[in-house]
């Protein structure tokens, strides 16, 4: 059916274009579905874990509550500070959505399909990872709210910090692998074992980085509502919070998906087909992160800034010595 | 060696603090879905009511005011007068000011006929200040004594 659609369409403007323009609906509308899911999912997480039933009303145990909450955003009022930086204020929300975007679009679903098949997968992800915090941040500065200042600073202080031992902790699963391609990585797993057993400490750093990378508690600072009204987002209404909101939880699954393809094995498992198990992996790595959420308070900005520089750093690059002398040894 | 201790510790209670949330995930909810689970009221103090006995089918309020001069909220205003050819005095008016009582308890103990108790009603909410002002005589109508109706 989609090849079809495909050609059908490659007739008005041609395959590339065809191929491009598929790609990109079939991937923003799942990853919109995605969305709804993964907040109705942490509401129901959090529910649990307080002993409580958590949305029940809309839908079977609640399932279309999230459905309910978008419509009413769709209808609220999108309000502007008249001392804002008009230009940038509009385009923060419209651009934090994009790196996350070309990021998912990178990951191999199974051993034929990816949206974007690329050589050097790994280091054009990790390029594009950071430009999510720009977004942030203009969101921040153009507010031209001092929560909002604030809040976009921490979140640009905070995702430097914690790139490093992410990108360090993919870079020893790369040594092993001796590839950038994140599916001949995926494939490696196969014919070896999931590198979550050779490489635990990356996994585990990875983990606590991509924890910070996406804002949330214990490290979510920069929209800590406590002290920041809402951060960054203060100053946001309707639609355009709602899409920071869609880019921090798409961020999540994105860089879950990552995760499960670095160190579980991405789509390999028997029975169910590739996709479906990159997907529950995915999953399963969400709902550590809600459940992480739910269990440990928010780090002081201090905390946070000693935990990446004087501790993660370190063990990730004492890890990555040890793996690149061990690969070394082993030929 | 005592940074690597340090920070095994606050490594393990980490896992420690994910094996609670994680354990009290699993377990069963504490509350009650509201709406569609009522809860049991049995032992539930709510406004107080006077009680009916079973042998007169009526309460057994005197309107001595004690109940009024200990209510600490002064949120209870009783009358009460003698019935022609009758022993006891019988209350006309008993009127509770919802609105201020703080379900203490004290007029249920000093009452001498032990004809006040705790309702079980546990959803008062209403939209105005006067819906509050509860006529504890109400639910038995036209007082059969004071009409000549006696038993």
């Amino acid at each position: 059916m989609l090849a079809g659609l495909r050609a059908w369409l490659a007739g008005f403007v041609g395959p590339f274009v065809a191929t491009w323009l598929l790609g990109a609906v079939l991937l923003m509308t799942f990853l919109a579905f995605n969305v709804l899911f993964l907040v109705w999912l942490e509401r129901k997480v959090s529910a649990h874990i307080q002993r409580r039933v958590g949305p029940m009303e809309v839908g079977p145990h609640g399932a279309l509550q999230t459905v309910a909450d978008m419509v009413k955003l769709l209808g609220k009022q999108l309000l502007t500070p008249v001392a804002a930086d008009r230009t940038v204020f509009l385009l923060a929300p419209l651009l934090v959505f994009v790196p996350t975007l070309c990021v998912a679009s990178l990951i191999p679903l199974s051993g034929t399909e990816a949206f974007a098949d690329q050589p050097y997968g790994l280091l054009v992800i990790v390029a594009l990872s950071g430009l999510t915090v720009l977004s942030i941040f203009m969101a921040g500065w153009a507010s031209n709210n001092k929560y909002a200042v604030l809040g976009g600073m921490r979140s640009v202080a905070q995702v430097i910090a914690y790139e490093i031992p992410v990108l360090l902790a993919a870079l020893a699963v790369v040594l092993i692998a001796q590839t950038t391609n994140l599916r001949l990585i995926v494939e490696a797993q196969h014919h070896t074992v999931w590198y979550i057993v050779l490489q635990p400490v990356a996994a585990l750093l990875y983990l606590i980085g991509i924890v910070a990378e996406t804002n949330r508690a214990p490290f979510d600072i920069p929209e800590a509502e406590s002290e920041l009204v809402g951060g960054f987002h203060t100053e946001y209404s309707g639609m355009r919070f709602a899409m920071f909101f869609f880019a921090e939880y798409t961020n999540m699954l994105v860089l879950s998906a990552l995760g499960a393809t670095l160190f579980l094995g991405g789509w390999l498992g028997p029975v169910l087909p590739g996709p479906v198990w990159l997907l529950l992996k995915s999953y399963a790595i969400v709902v550590f992160m809600m459940w992480a959420r739910w269990t440990y308070p928010r780090l002081r900005f201090d905390q946070l800034m000693s935990l990446a520089w004087k501790l993660l750093i370190p063990v990730a690059l004492v890890n990555l010595v040890v793996t690149a002398v061990l690969v070394h040894g082993a030929g | 060696m005592g940074l690597v201790k340090r920070y095994w510790a606050g490594f393990w209670s980490l896992v420690v603090g994910l094996r609670v949330t994680g354990g009290h995930m699993l377990r069963r909810r504490v509350t009650l879905y509201y709406p569609h689970e009522k809860p049991d009221t049995a032992q539930w103090g709510g406004p107080i009511e006077l009680v009916t006995f079973p042998e007169t089918q009526t309460h057994d309020c005197i309107g001595c005011k004690a109940c009024e001069r200990i209510c600490p909220s002064d949120c209870i205003d009783v009358e009460g007068k003698r019935p022609e050819g009758a022993k006891k005095m019988r209350a006309t008016k008993f009127i509770l000011d919802f609105s201020t009582c703080s379900l203490c308890g004290l007029c249920v103990d000093v009452c001498p006929t032990d004809t006040l108790q705790y309702s079980t009603r546990y959803d008062e909410a209403m939209y105005t200040r006067d819906a509050t002002r509860n006529d504890l005589l109400r639910p038995y109508g036209e007082d059969p004594l004071f009409s000549g109706k006696a038993l």
